[in-house]
């Protein structure tokens, strides 16, 4: 599809053309990675000291972790879907001859690839500076469930986003405030980008799994460090596949009618 | 293929939420929001042949951009058929929308950040257009519309007259049979407008492409277009030939006087509506039925050396139609 792969070009070009907030916006993850790992060094500072399952290489993969599976995961250009429909410019590309599901999801698909270029150079250049031990997974059959986990999560975080976003075209003025709470607070909190969600207690980690939330980093995360048996792994993908069904339906639903919102309202 | 557009007996209503003013007419609407339908088309007919370039003109909210958008297949029609160039707009088939294109003046469809060669570079694949057509199509635009030395520079760096006719590029890639513009020329100063309507009316001459227009701009209308729908509260008043317009709106003629003496001037005013006192020039403005009676007590009463009788200029038609006081005259 020639098309969509110069949706891709175009949307890299477009992030260049903000060379300055993709920067910042690059310095805000890895500043939070120093945070975390000065934090948890401190907490394991004797490495035989176990926490929740974590001994110290493991707890330090997880802020590593966190980085580069929030490159691939949260990096999305779909954000500024409220804003094309609050503002109308939704009707110029709803009279161009493209698929407009495709059309953003190739442009998070340039927003990932870029994203996941710096946070590998970062991974790496912090790696250098701090080096710290960290863990490796060598056993196939967890790498490849690590990676089906990652691509439910980025279908999953689609789903979500645009979802969230087309409340603009119900109520416009509240387009931009209401995805940038899910960031802050989805985002960042109940998907485990802060702390992993298992130092909460067991019933509480039994709501969060229950939610599509953890399954954006905390539990292909989760997959990668090997704490979780392969039932409990096949479960969750289960859990989160059903999720990714009826969040996606519910999209294309909720699309349908804003649509019909938005041609019999013209916003 | 006989007509480019066929509407017939269109409705439109749309359905909006009414907000009572202040904070608790906010609360209100949120608990109990009150609906009111407007009727913005309201059984409108017309058809279009192929090559015809048609202005649409009306006052503020009387439905020209919602009849675009409906035939555009943004909207839903309500109630009515419509047919543009043998499709449903609605069903918006990829085949469709590569034959047409809807310019709108207030939205721009040019990435803001990169330089508008990128865009169009965008559009290319998104037509689908192969490589020899999209190089000519582009660099006979660009001639025509004297944009090459603004390819290169990021859009947000240039003016909106040369941003416009770079959206025109941007519409007119894909060489679409049918150009829907809805205010090309708002915000541009004199000579971008006049630019703008050269390379319009050029363009529909050379390929023979419909072209409806709305405008808030007259010049653009009376320049461009020799047929005219003027809308009205949602309903057509008038649909044919420019000139036509005048003998049917302007229920009014000009008489111009050249008087030799200022006596008796202020008693002018009996006779017509005073446009104008210059002395020694006096415009005046008279029914049509009755324009003989008054050029003939003009001379009787008044020390006239030259008169003569003229139509409405159609300028001043058009400005009140715009206005929306044609009910007011009938």
């Amino acid at each position: 599809m020639k098309k969509y792969l110069q949706v891709l070009k175009i949307t890299f070009q477009q992030e260049f053309a903000y060379r300055l907030n993709f920067i910042m916006w690059r310095v805000r993850n890895v500043m939070q990675i120093f945070l975390l790992f000065f934090l948890w060094t401190s907490v394991f500072s004797d490495p035989a000291r176990q926490f929740f399952g974590y001994d110290r290489s493991k707890i330090l993969t997880y802020v590593f972790g966190i980085l580069v599976i929030k490159a691939i995961v949260f990096s999305s250009r779909t954000i500024e879907l409220s804003r094309i429909i609050s503002d109308g410019t939704l009707a110029l590309y709803l009279l161009k001859p493209i698929n407009f599901f495709k059309y953003w999801f190739t442009a998070d698909v340039a927003s990932k690839i870029l994203n996941l270029s710096f946070s590998l150079v970062e991974s790496i250049l912090l790696f250098l500076i701090l080096k710290p031990e960290l863990f490796f997974q060598s056993n196939p059959i967890y790498l490849l469930l690590f990676f089906i986990s990652l691509v439910i999560a980025v279908f999953l975080f689609f789903a979500i986003v645009f979802l969230i976003n087309m409340f603009s075209f119900w109520a416009p003025e509240v387009g931009w405030a209401l995805p940038f709470l899910f960031i802050v607070i989805i985002g960042d909190f109940l998907s485990g980008s802060v702390f992993p969600l298992d130092i909460f207690s067991e019933s509480a980690q039994n709501i969060f799994y229950s939610l599509p939330f953890p399954y954006l980093v905390f539990f292909p995360l989760q997959v990668y460090l090997g704490k979780i048996s392969i039932p409990t792994v096949i479960n969750g993908m289960f859990i989160s596949f059903g999720w990714l069904i009826v969040l996606w339906f519910s999209m294309k639903y909720v699309w349908e009618k804003g649509m019909k919102k938005f041609s019999s309202e013209g916003i | 293929m006989d007509r480019a557009i066929v509407v017939d007996h269109l409705t439109k209503n749309f359905e909006v939420n009414v907000k009572k003013p202040g904070l608790t007419g906010s609360v209100l609407s949120l608990i109990k929001p009150e609906k009111k339908i407007v009727r913005a088309l309201k059984n409108i007919s017309f058809s279009v042949q192929p090559g015809e370039l048609v202005g649409f003109i009306g006052p503020n909210g009387a439905g020209k951009t919602t009849t675009l958008k409906v035939l555009s297949g943004l909207l839903y029609p309500t109630n009515g058929f419509i047919q543009v160039l043998n499709y449903d707009p609605w069903e918006r088939k990829e085949e469709f929308l590569k034959k047409i294109s809807l310019v709108m003046g207030q939205k721009r469809q040019l990435w803001w950040d990169l330089p508008a060669i990128e865009s169009f570079e965008l559009y290319k694949e998104i037509y689908e257009l192969p490589q020899h057509e999209y190089a000519k199509n582009l660099e006979e635009l660009v001639d025509l519309l004297e944009v090459r030395k603004i390819l290169n520079i990021q859009v947000r760096k240039l003016s909106l007259g040369q941003r416009m006719r770079l959206e025109l590029i941007a519409t007119l890639l894909h060489k679409p049979e049918i150009l829907f513009l809805d205010e090309p020329t708002i915000g541009l100063d004199v000579v971008a407008q006049q630019k703008i309507r050269d390379f319009l009316y050029n363009y529909n001459r050379k390929y023979n492409s419909t072209i409806l227009l709305t405008s808030h701009n007259m010049d653009d209308v009376v320049n461009l277009a020799r047929r005219v729908i003027v809308i009205d509260q949602g309903k057509i008043i008038f649909d044919g030939i420019l000139d036509n317009l005048v003998s049917q709106f302007a229920k009014e003629k000009i008489i111009k006087v050249s008087l030799s003496s200022e006596e008796n001037i202020k008693e002018i005013g009996k006779i017509g509506k005073v446009k104008k006192i210059s002395y020694p020039l006096v415009i005046l403005s008279v029914p049509r039925q009755t324009v003989a009676v008054a050029a003939a007590e003009l001379l009787q009463n008044f020390p006239v050396e030259d008169l003569t009788i003229e139509e409405t200029p159609i300028e001043e038609v058009i400005r009140t139609l715009f206005k929306g006081s044609i009910k007011n005259k009938k």
